[in-house]
């Protein structure tokens, strides 16, 4: 076990050194940041001075390794969007509203997706069952953020019954984690169905069910306690697509996420947070499907490998 | 014969009803059938409701805000959604299947290495990384499809990956192996032959995910150039007035929601029959 | 004639309430809604000039809010200027005080406030005017600039789009640059309260202000949106008051029952440029075989743009044709014969466009005739996308090759300086400003390399211009400049606009502000809640 999770380590290192590469060339790629900062009718000393000032005059090979050493203790310089403020102080400053609405946007896929999906399940090919795919499905067949403005629309300006947008308490998050969950209601909803197919089919619920244990308890005591670690392998992808997700939803609904963040920093050329941004999202990914590998490897044995 | 008749069986009608509506008739024919030009602007008929909303036969389903015809421009831009999802789905399958291949039968450095990469891709929030190139070379089709390929291409190599470690343990492998076919015959006359299926299965539930994913970049402005009317961009470009011409975004949007359940369901069906073991993710 | 594009009645209805006089009844607390500015940050010099403290913070010179003249609304109470224009001196109004308790404001801050503006890490559009300016405080109320060149626009600096905003070197000196991050203590009648990172700004009341004039507002909330959309169903949801909403979506609030108040002058221009038409005799970096080095080409994709409709689709109907691009009543060389010129120069005119095409024959003599129309995203410019495809519509209908190049403004700003944007593309909205910027940013080498047209006889002008100090004779060569520009087609005038705002008229009441600052809208503290 010790070794199992010592190359997953070691394996996740390496992937994050290749990905602060990138994202270093990448953001050295997008372009000075100079043009976007300096005024119209900006003068070549002017020019000179601020590429001076950022330190861009240097040569690329200095600007990534003093990227990394500096990245390796948290610091990625200052910000030049958000002039005061280090890039990672934006960041984390920006973080907790992001947590937040994934948070809830997590919770209501598996509210909805796990139910559905087991009902699906015990009654395949009902009404229900194929309903239930066609609901599920909705979400994803439509582009975020027009789903996100045809729910403010409707919620928000029509009904009244949710402030339209802006950072607050759970009214004003609701519309976006819905949207975000229903891109992911689909996905777990059909894991969570064919899961508990396979479950249902074993002898050891069969047996459950000669013994006339109550479908009730058939259901979520024998069949979903061993179906639940499919659904569980999938947090890894979610945690991934919800921060993808965020960057949409947070701009319809103007949620003060890492999501508005990174789209803010990318048009502002602000290198500095670009990069800890797009950092932090991996890192945030990386180690989420590490923990996922790891819970899997303690519930199923069988599964090491890699 | 008989494995024939029964997927025709199987073949949902409704979704190739409405796919054959929507995006593939419309995709080939659109020159014969589009009502107008639809770059063509009716600077007087600027914002016309759809027939039946206050509107003409003229503009079945009212126009944009330069006065072009929005059924036009659907039906033409079917056209770029198929092209899309086609080309990148074709490529990222490619990328996908070969390295999958490649890993799951090398094994060893090689394995590891290819799943390292999958693993970065996956990483790399994609959507931020589309925004970093567009702001390098300017959004443009070659930059979608290459968004498409890098988001996709990852879901082929796992699984095709997957589906080889298991198949290169098998007997008949095993067999050719000891009657000295190449490593090259084995994965192309044994082991692809084999996962044929699930590519094919993977291949159709990804063209909603491309549909949309387009529709994602035209909404941060970095998806296909304008004009072209790609339906992403109709619906982004119509979104913000969602309440005075609302038909500018809500048709367009039918389209993606109509084209992509279609295709959610069909390759729904076509897994149960082809390939009942693939899970969906 | 020109004729003028009258705005659609709705807008003016709510001007006359508007006066300084009314006070609020009851307590009030007005939202406002604003794209996100470019940079976030309490420091002004770090912004490119959008700044978002307007509402607390104040320069010397302020404006009146009705005319927009310059006017001694701000810190300084009055100031003269040597005969050269080479020294200007202001006094500084004694009993104006900063917010928090950090005392009067003195020439001192004056002078620490230019050493911050003008320091390497500055950003500020218009900065180049300050360069190589010294500011010295002659007594605690008396600071004297001596400029290395003559500026007969001196006040520009220091008026709402200006380049100098007044900090307190006490606080400075107590707190550093963090306290001004923390609570950056200004002069005007509202105060700053807090900043929420990605949302927004707040701001309250002065009580007793200095200035005998406090704020008919209680608190101002300033809240970041880029959304359009989002911006809008706020207002629809009356969950704000006022809003800064993309022309095309004003129609579907006004249409709702909510008013425009726009600013009482014409606070923008827009244009398309031939970029790169650096027509000075022996430039090597010409690149001849752009289309529009051809007059008659400029003239004739100037005619084929039907202004009227255009005005409809982008500024949905609120707008005036805009004769010369820089050129404005208010500031030197406004020549009103180049207006009533403008129709039969400029109009809209098919048979004269294909007559010029073919004069020109065009496209067979031209080795490459395709027209790039750039398209582009800009914060504050949500039109542009809009604007490069309606274009292609007039020269498409034309007869004119055109393809749309997509790219973001940093890019173009890039390949600018590099005097490579070789595309018809439009320009960041000009801030009405005085003629000479204009005229140096567009027209003549000395605003190279980010310019977009060169000449001779410009050149020529220029020189003698920027070293006059004649108004008379000044107003002469700014007015034969912009004859030069019109009569060339320079580039392709667009429109005048006015900053406007939607407001909910069940709690503002009025607001007079006069398109004066680069967002638009000030005297924040004179919006009037309704009874």
């Amino acid at each position: 076990m010790l070794r199992f999770v010592l190359t997953r380590l070691s394996q996740m290192l390496v992937s994050l050194l290749v990905i602060t590469f990138i994202v270093f060339s990448l953001s050295h790629l997008t372009g000075s940041p100079i043009d976007s900062l300096l005024p119209d009718d900006a003068t070549p000393q002017q020019i000179a001075s601020l590429t001076e000032h950022l330190g861009l005059d240097r040569p690329y090979y200095v600007q990534y390794l003093t990227f990394l050493q500096n990245a390796a203790v948290g610091d990625f310089g200052d910000s030049t969007k958000w002039k005061g403020s280090t890039a990672a102080e934006v960041v984390l400053e920006r973080l907790p509203a992001t947590l937040q609405l994934g948070g809830l946007a997590v919770l209501i896929s598996v509210v909805a997706a796990i139910p559905m999906g087991v009902m699906s399940a015990v009654r395949r090919g009902s009404i229900f069952d194929r309903m239930a795919g066609v609901v599920a499905l909705l979400g994803q067949s439509l582009p975020a953020f027009w789903l996100g403005i045809v729910l403010m629309w409707i919620f928000a300006v029509i009904l009244g019954w949710f402030p339209t947008s802006g950072y607050g308490g759970l009214t004003y998050m609701i519309l976006p984690a819905v949207g975000m969950a229903w891109f992911q209601i689909a996905a777990l909803t059909r894991l969570t169905r064919s899961a508990m197919l396979e479950v249902l089919d074993t002898e050891y619920v069969k047996l459950a069910r000669i013994k006339g244990v109550n479908e009730r308890q058939v259901i979520w005591k024998h069949a979903f306690r061993n179906a639940a670690i499919v659904p569980i392998t999938y947090f890894g992808v979610l945690a991934g697509s919800l921060l993808t997700g965020s960057v949409v939803m947070e701009t319809v609904f103007a949620w003060p996420g890492t999501g508005l963040l990174a789209i803010d920093a990318i048009r502002g050329r602000d290198f500095p947070v670009v990069q800890s941004v797009v950092l932090f999202f991996a890192v945030f990914y990386l180690l989420a499907n590490f923990l996922v590998d790891v819970l899997y490897a303690i519930i199923d044995p069988r599964i090491r490998y890699g | 014969m008989a494995r024939k008749l029964k997927f025709l069986e199987h073949l949902p009608f409704l979704p190739i009803a409405v796919l054959m509506i929507v995006l593939i008739v419309p995709a080939f024919f659109a020159d014969m059938i589009a009502p107008h030009d639809p770059y063509k602007a009716y600077l007087r008929n600027r914002m016309e409701p759809p027939l039946f909303f206050g509107g003409t036969t003229e503009f079945i389903l009212g126009t944009d805000r330069l006065g072009r015809d929005i059924l036009s421009r659907i039906m033409h831009g079917a056209r770029y959604a198929l092209i899309i999802s086609l080309a990148g789905i074709v490529l990222g399958a490619i990328v996908g299947t070969l390295l999958g291949l490649i890993a799951g039968y090398m094994r060893g450095h090689i394995e590891a290495l290819i799943m390292r990469v999958v693993d970065i891709t996956f990483a790399l929030p994609s959507i931020l990384l589309a925004l970093a190139l567009a702001s390098v070379s300017g959004p443009s089709f070659e930059l979608v499809i290459f968004v498409v390929i890098f988001v996709i291409w990852g879901f082929f190599a796992r699984q095709v990956r997957a589906e080889t470690l298991i198949l290169r343990e098998l007997d008949f492998v095993a067999r050719a192996r000891v009657a000295g076919a190449s490593d090259f015959r084995i994965l192309y006359r044994y082991i692809l032959p084999n996962i044929v299926n699930t590519i094919v299965v993977l291949a159709t539930l990804q063209i909603g995910v491309v549909i949309v994913l387009e529709a994602t970049l035209s909404f941060l402005g970095i998806g296909i150039p304008r004009p072209v009317p790609a339906w992403g961009l109709l619906v982004a470009d119509g979104r913000q007035l969602i309440v005075s011409s609302w038909w500018i975004s809500f048709f367009p949007g039918m389209a993606i929601l109509l084209t992509v359940l279609s295709v959610n369901m069909l390759g729904d069906s076509m897994r149960d029959w082809l390939d009942p073991k693939l899970r969906r993710v | 004639m020109f004729k003028k594009y009258l705005c659609k009645p709705m807008v003016t209805g709510l001007m006359a309430i508007g006066a300084t006089g009314a006070v609020a009844a009851q307590a009030q607390t007005i939202k406002l809604v604003m794209s996100p500015p470019a940079v976030e940050t309490n420091r002004y010099w770090n912004t490119p000039g959008d700044f978002a403290l307007g509402p607390s913070m104040q320069g010397l010179v302020g404006h009146d809010a009705v005319s927009g003249s310059y006017d001694n609304s701000g810190l300084a109470d009055s100031w003269t200027h040597s005969e050269d224009f080479k020294e200007w001196t202001f006094k500084l109004k004694p009993e104006a005080q900063f917010h928090f308790g950090w005392g009067p404001v003195t020439a001192a801050d004056v002078v620490h406030s230019l050493a911050l503006h003008t320091g390497p890490d500055t950003t500020l559009n218009g900065i180049s005017q300050l360069e190589g300016a010294v500011a010295e405080a002659i007594d605690d109320h008396t600071v004297t600039f001596t400029l290395p060149a003559p500026q007969v626009d001196f006040l520009f600096v220091h008026g709402g789009r200006g380049s100098l905003v007044v900090y307190s070197k006490a606080q400075f000196d107590a707190e550093g640059l963090e306290g001004y991050d923390a609570m950056p203590a200004g002069t005007a009648n509202l105060q700053y309260v807090e900043r929420n990172v990605g949302q927004g700004l707040n701001f309250e009341k002065v009580v007793d202000h200095w200035s005998g004039e406090d704020a008919n507002i209680d608190r101002l909330e300033l809240i970041f949106v880029s959304e359009a959309a989002t911006t809008l169903a706020k207002l629809l949801a009356k969950e704000v008051d006022i809003v800064i909403l993309p022309r095309e979506l004003q129609g579907e609030a006004l249409d709702a029952g909510f008013e425009a108040i726009p600013s009482t002058n014409a606070s923008n221009q827009t244009t398309m440029l031939f970029n790169g038409s650096f027509l000075l005799p022996g430039y090597e970096g010409l690149d001849e075989t752009l289309p529009w080095l051809d007059i008659r080409i400029r003239e004739a994709i100037n005619r084929s743009i039907d202004r009227v409709t255009m005005i409809d689709v982008l500024y949905d109907g609120r707008a005036e044709i805009l004769p010369v691009f820089g050129m404005d009543p208010r500031h030197e060389g406004y020549v009103p014969e180049l207006a009533e010129r403008f129709e039969a120069e400029y109009g809209y005119d098919m048979d004269k466009v294909k007559a010029l095409m073919d004069d020109a024959d065009y496209p067979d003599s031209f080795s490459n005739p395709v027209i790039p129309i750039l398209s582009s995203t800009l914060a504050g410019n949500p039109e542009f996308p809009a604007m490069a495809e309606l274009m292609q519509v007039f020269l498409d209908e034309a007869g004119f090759q055109t393809e749309i190049v997509e790219m973001d403004w940093a890019n173009l700003g890039a390949l600018r300086t590099a005097r490579e944007a070789k595309f018809f593309h439009p320009m960041r909205n000009l801030p009405v400003k005085p003629s000479a910027v204009g005229i140096r940013n567009y027209y003549s080498a000395a605003g190279a390399p980010r310019n977009n047209y060169e000449d001779e006889v410009i050149e020529g002008l220029m020189t003698k211009y920027m070293a006059s100090i004649d108004p008379a004779e000044r107003e002469e060569l700014a007015g034969g400049i912009f004859t030069r520009v019109f009569e060339q087609y320079a580039v392709a005038p667009l429109a005048s606009i006015s900053a406007e705002v939607i407001v909910n008229p069940e709690t503002v009441g009025g607001w007079v502000f006069p398109g004066t600052t680069s967002v638009g809208i000030s005297h924040f503290g004179s919006i009037v809640p309704a009874e």
